[in-house]
């Protein structure tokens, strides 16, 4: 069956994209189309022009100075498979490598998975781990804002209307003296493929010689109305060996970082123990590698 | 109206250009503008992999591509895999592998293995993960994954993690036991077989229906004037409007077609919509508007049955109550008593092909109807009720049908019957297929049951007595839970020898989706609940599992069932469970201390069913059958059967059951799908009685040929008539294997001198005596006995279980094609390690929160266990050449199995299923190490916000 849109525009360049999302408030961007496109369906929403982003070039992974560029058309394989994103940001390769299954991998994008603002998208904790930097466009100009301050709600994003997302950059980590990095992406739910997350943790931790965290960033899906940094479990490690005493104090301050409910997916008691899991697993092997 | 967008594609190689609606999916430009039917439509929503087309090479999801989006692309799809005209290695390998069933799913999978061949697809664990967006509900992926290894390289990795169960070479190399190419495999892994919606006819409209959102309401009114307003509506229909009865119920007269003035669950039917394209029809419906005025509902079936519970129907809500008594448990001398009480949860289906039909109306007179289902003569009765017509104004043909698992039994009729009078009131084709959501959210349920034990046994670890009560929710209309009752309370106390039984099995009424039949028919819930009260008893016992089981199972001595009915010798429970135990490794598994690396835990547990085949005695009625068998002039063979090929391997086992009686080639024998018209009632395929019925039928048939086959074969060969022998393609003397003719000789033979080449053949069941009142007797014919050992880690931790290996010995009689007992047992295992699991039925005040199956979770390839199959054959009762069913008892006792070895790693009782990660961390409770998070919950405000979505 048809979905019901009435004209689709598939613009060439940035800013003929952006002259039709500004003059027409009816019209939304559609990238691999694996999120509106089941929206669309069902009724969640209504749009009646959507401006295809395929044509614009966004897509694809450059080394810059100081960090990795990701355009917002980039495929979620090509993410998982990029030689650069494996090694210097490990947990969003693996996120990517998660999203969906195969197929949906070889359509959806990472603006897409961020402009969604799902509170389980699963690139989303990676990228709060990693503090990217978002570039967005509007007829108006040009802006940049972290990550951090990207999601407002489920379903919502601090992108105005009219506005694109354009690219993502992740710094390259700046790794304090002996010391080494750990970065791991998991998720949970109820199988092992093809599924969305129940809760996902990004950590990323430098850890020192003496097996104290010099720093700490962590950040969790689908444990609060958005993805969310976990800034008082991360306080409370930070300078310690997650010894036990310290792994119970972060799991105990995650409580406050996070906000589950009750869904159809999982109760909010099973988000609370699962999260808690995730955590005390992350920083028992940021102790051990 | 919308502008059209020009789409230029390469497809399958050739340059095309569209012009379409802006809305266009790729999906159906391919099947409705290219007429590229090959693609499949399993769920719209990117979820089951159905659809998937190689977009600029690399797999995609061609439901949520717009076509627009093409423009300018490459795309391949399945009928553009094959290289001149032969196919790609995958999909030879799928054929060769036996990697096809119902083939719903086949091309999607051959799509993505292509694509995962094309880039080098890894060792065996990257293989499951590419292809985990391709789901399938038939064959449990172990062939499917087979398959993909062997075409992936030709020094293939010998992994040893999917052996393949080992058999005996059939000697003489007889169709029997063999296991050549499914005759529907070729179409189906090259996407020509044409299923209900590939099916258009000229002037066909589209049906949709509106359906009740609330559990329980009363009708006050229907405004239908903006639904008829919509461009291309052709008929909004409602109760009113019917021609015939007002009725569905396939047994009890309680469920109407169309809702007249009360609503008694979510997705009750209210009004019928026809109109000339799909999206009109669905719109139509969704503006269909219903006064609706709530009433009092009832959701659990304990509930429903206490004195001053809201009634579902007027006479109350307890439909009936089955017993078994037999001998005085009261007064049994037990040791060692347990009590339980066990929440079993439903199902559903899950088939990949969602529930279909298209009638076509000749006048007013006669209708053709082209479904998707299990049982076509159902079907055929629903239809000529609603319509007012005979039975024989009424022609149903099977549709190739992408799965049923039970879920096709009933409901097709009430699909069927809605088409049938859009179909009358339009006089027009109407095509119905219902999108998933609505599926999952009407269609029939595995029953939720609530299972009360008290059993005990004496010192030495004998059963002494059981007592059973089961309540089954029925839903809000009793389509045949009955019937399922009715095995479920034979069912329930498993192969074991109990001198005292009482059983009481209950149906009620509620206001919830209403249960059907689902593989296994009500024996998996009360198997899910015997085996875990064997386990307990063992442990009370201090006994280990295997043993506590060896002292009760029924043997060839003690041979009475729950229902006092003597098992026909061999009885083979003991070799099941000795084989399955022996393959699983239990000894070395309890002699060796156990892996504890971490949170995970590993278990092992048993499973065993008693699994009566065919129909119980209640439906003693229907247990018939009819065939057809032509020999053609050139020798070749055409079989018309009255059960149905769903993915199971009918088609094959009558394929190969008629080549063996007929001595030829198994290729020269064309088993056609059901038609009312070529065969007399035949009843459901249901029970696992497909092969067994059909089977039967067809011997009749050919013995009937062969009374006008043999004194020709006799003639040429110059022998006596009872000396000819049919085999090899060849009709000989017996004594003299030279002296021989070639069946298609004596075929043309025949043909020139105008000798009846066609017979009828005719089976039915030997009378059995069963004495309903107290549930003893004879309920079923013989019995099938089954054993699986379930070997698991968990993860004590995230509560999250993986099934490592399920060793399963089947007592089948006699193997009449490997490939397709394999692929059952395979099937059946995953199908129940999904049950038993991860899928739930989420039930919001009788609505399916989770009618998705990004929501309702059932095994991808990534979940497969190793499957260890051990086939216990003999000579003993059975069906055709002493063959056993093997679709049902292939899945009932995995999830026992599997609850047993989950215990066993945990140490704590759950006496839910599903069992999923939530439900165990809930089971663990205080002994979970984070338990105490969930009390800083409390501190902690709740957001209004759903805090998931994707
Ligand atoms: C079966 C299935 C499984 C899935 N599993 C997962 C999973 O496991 N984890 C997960 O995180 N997600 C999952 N998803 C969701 C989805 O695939 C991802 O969110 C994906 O990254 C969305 O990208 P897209 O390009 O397809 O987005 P689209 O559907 O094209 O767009 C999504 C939204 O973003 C907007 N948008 C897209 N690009 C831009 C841009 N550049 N600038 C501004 N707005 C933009 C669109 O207007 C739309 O509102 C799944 C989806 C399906 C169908
Ligand atoms: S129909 Fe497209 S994935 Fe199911
Ligand atoms: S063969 Fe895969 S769904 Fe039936």
């Amino acid at each position: 069956m048809d979905v019901p849109v009435q004209q689709v525009i598939r613009p060439t360049t940035v800013a003929e994209a952006l002259a039709v999302l500004a003059g027409r408030p009816d019209s939304r961007p559609i990238a691999g189309g694996t999120d509106l496109m089941v929206q669309l369906r069902d009724g969640r929403k209504r749009v009646s022009c959507v401006v295809d982003l395929g044509g614009l070039g966004l897509a694809g992974i450059r080394q810059i100075d100081g960090g990795v560029e990701i355009g917002a058309s980039t495929r979620m394989d090509s993410i998982a498979a990029d030689d650069g994103v494996r090694r210097h940001f490990p947990a969003l390769a693996a996120a990517a490598g998660t999203v969906g299954a195969w197929p949906i991998q070889c359509r959806a994008t990472l603006g897409g998975n961020l402009a969604n603002a799902s509170p389980a998208a699963d690139t989303a904790p990676a990228l709060l781990v990693a503090e990217a930097l978002l570039t967005v466009v509007s007829a108006a100009g040009t802006r940049r804002l972290s990550v951090v301050d990207f999601f407002l709600g489920p379903g919502r994003s601090a992108l105005a209307p009219g506005e694109l997302l354009v690219s993502v950059f992740l710094p390259l980590v700046q790794i304090p003296p002996d010391c080494r990095l750990v970065e791991r992406f998991v998720k949970t739910g109820p199988r092992l493929e093809q599924v969305i997350s129940v809760v996902s943790l990004a950590g990323r931790a430098a850890v020192r010689t003496d097996g104290a965290l010099e720093s700490v960033r962590l950040a969790l899906g689908s444990v609060a109305p958005t993805p969310v940094r976990a800034q008082r479990a991360e306080t409370v490690v930070t300078g310690r060996r997650p010894d036990p005493v310290a792994r119970r104090e972060a799991v105990q301050a995650l409580q406050h970082d996070i906000a589950p409910i009750d869904d159809v997916r999982a109760p909010a008691r099973y988000r609370r123990i699962a999260a808690a899991v995730l955590l005390d697993r992350f920083l028992q092997e940021a102790a051990r590698v | 109206m919308s502008e059209r967008v020009v789409v230029n594609l390469k497809l399958n190689g050739a340059r095309r250009t569209f012009e379409v609606a802006p809305g266009r999916r790729l999906l159906d430009l391919l099947r409705e503008d290219a007429g590229l039917t090959g693609t499949k439509e399993g769920c719209s929503a990117g979820e089951c992999g159905a659809c998937v087309v190689l977009l600029d090479g690399a797999p995609v999801t061609s439901c949520l591509v717009l076509a627009a989006s093409a423009d300018g692309h490459e795309v391949v799809t399945v009928e553009g895999l094959q290289q001149s005209g032969s196919l790609h290695p995958f999909q030879e390998a799928l054929v060769t592998h036996g990697g096809v069933q119902c083939g719903f799913c086949t091309p999607g999978l051959a799509v993505t293995g292509a694509a995962a061949l094309a880039r080098s697809p890894g060792d065996a664990e990257e293989r499951a993960r590419l292809l985990a967006g391709n789901l399938c509900r038939c064959t449990g992926y172990v062939k499917v994954l087979e398959a993909l290894e062997r075409a992936s390289s030709e020094e293939a990795d010998h992994d040893t993690r999917r052996e393949r169960a080992h058999f005996e070479e059939a000697p003489g190399h007889d169709p029997l036991g063999g296991h050549h190419e499914r005759p529907d495999a070729r179409a189906k892994v090259s996407g020509s077989t044409r299923y209900v919606a590939d099916l258009a006819v000229p002037g066909m409209l589209h049906a949709a229906v509106a359906v009740a959102p609330v559990a329980s309401a009363c009708v006050v009114g229907l405004s239908l004037a903006t639904a008829r307003a919509i461009d291309g509506v052709e008929a909004v229909i409602t109760a009113a409007d019917l021609p015939g009865k007002n009725l569905v119920g396939v047994i009890f007269e309680d469920q109407p077609l169309l809702a007249l003035e009360r609503v008694r669950m979510v997705g009750e039917r209210l009004a019928l919509v026809a109109a000339r394209s799909p999206e009109s029809a669905w719109a139509a419906a969704h503006l269909v508007h219903a006064d609706l005025e709530p009433l009092p509902a009832v959701h659990d079936p304990i509930q429903a049955l206490a004195p001053d519970a809201p009634r579902v129907h007027d006479a109350g809500n307890l439909i009936r109550t089955f017993r078994v008594v037999r001998g005085h448990t009261a007064c049994a001398r037990a040791s060692v008593v347990v009590e339980a009480e066990y929440r079993v949860g439903g199902q559903e289906h899950a088939y990949l092909e969602p529930q279909g039909c298209l009638a076509i109306p000749e006048g007013r007179q006669h209708i053709t109807i082209v479904a998707s289902c299990q049982c076509p003569f159902y079907v055929q009765q629903a239809v000529a009720r609603v319509l007012g017509l005979s039975l024989a104004a009424v022609r149903v043909e099977q549709a190739p049908t992408g799965g049923g698992f039970g879920g096709k039994e009933d409901y097709p009729s009430e699909l069927a019957a809605c088409a049938a009078v859009l179909a009358f009131a339009t006089d027009r084709p109407v095509r119905f297929v219902l999108p998933r959501e609505l599926d999952m959210q009407v269609s029939s349920k595995r029953h939720a049951m609530v299972i009360r034990h008290r059993w005990g046994a004496d010192r030495n670890g004998h059963l002494r007595f059981a007592e059973v009560e089961t309540v089954l929710d029925a839903g809000a209309y009793i389509g045949i839970s009955t019937v399922v009752a009715e095995r479920a309370n034979v069912s329930s106390i498993g192969p074991y020898h109990v001198p005292a039984v009482r059983v009481t099995t209950r149906v009620a009424y509620t206001n919830n989706l209403f249960g059907g039949a689902f593989r296994g028919f009500g024996a998996p819930q009360v198997t899910w609940a015997a085996e875990a009260t064997m386990d307990r008893l063992a442990r009370a016992c201090a006994l280990d599992p295997l043993e506590f089981r060896r002292r009760n199972l029924l043997d060839d001595r003690r041979r009475r069932t729950c229902t006092g009915q003597s098992v026909r010798r061999p009885v083979l429970a003991r070799e099941c469970l000795d084989r399955a135990a022996a393959l699983a490794g239990w000894d070395e598994f309890h002699a060796r201390t156990r892996h504890q690396d971490g949170p995970a835990r590993e278990g092992m547990g048993i499973g065993l069913v008693l699994y009566g085949c065919n129909l119980h005695h209640g439906g003693q009625h229907l247990d018939r059958s009819s065939a057809v068998v032509i020999l053609q002039s050139d020798g070749s063979v055409v079989v018309r059967v009255g059960l149905t090929e769903m993915g199971q391997g009918n088609l094959a086992a009558c394929q190969t059951i008629a080549a063996q009686a007929l001595g030829v080639d198994p290729a020269q024998v064309q088993v056609w799908q059901p038609d009312t018209t070529t065969v007399a009632d035949s009843g459901p395929t249901v029970a696992s009685r497909g092969a067994h019925a059909s089977g039967m039928a067809i011997l009749n048939a050919v013995e009937r040929l062969r009374k006008r086959i043999d004194p020709l074969a006799a003639e040429l060969l110059g022998c006596d008539e009872r000396d000819v022998l049919l085999a090899g393609g060849f009709a000989s003397a017996r004594g003299d294997p030279d002296r021989r003719v070639p069946i298609a000789r004596l075929a043309g033979e025949m043909a020139s001198r105008r000798i009846e080449g066609i017979s009828t053949g005719w089976y039915r069941s030997t009378e059995r005596r069963f004495d309903a009142a107290t549930g003893v007797g004879d309920p079923y014919e013989f019995y099938a006995i089954a054993c699986h050992v379930a070997q698991v880690t968990v993860d004590a931790e995230l509560g999250l279980v993986r099934v490592v290996e399920v060793s399963a010995a089947h007592d089948v009689g006699r193997v009449i094609h490997r490939d397709v007992l394999e692929g059952q047992i395979q099937g059946g295992v995953v199908q129940g390690i999904g049950w038993g699991t991860s899928e739930e039925l989420k039930l919001d005040r009788g609505r399916l929160a989770n009618p998705s199956f990004t929501d309702y979770i059932i095994p991808t390839s990534a979940d497969v266990p190793r499957i260890r199959i051990a086939v216990v054959e003999s000579e003993g009762p059975g069906g055709p050449f002493g063959a056993k069913g093997i679709g049902e008892p292939s899945l009932i006792p995995t999830a026992a199995a599997v609850r047993n070895a989950v215990v066993d790693a945990l140490g704590i009782e759950i006496d839910r299923l599903p069992i999923t990660p939530p439900a165990i961390v809930a089971a663990l409770s205080d002994r979970h190490p984070f338990a105490w998070v969930a009390e800083e919950e409390k501190a902690h405000g709740r957001t209004e916000e759903p805090a998931a979505g994707r």
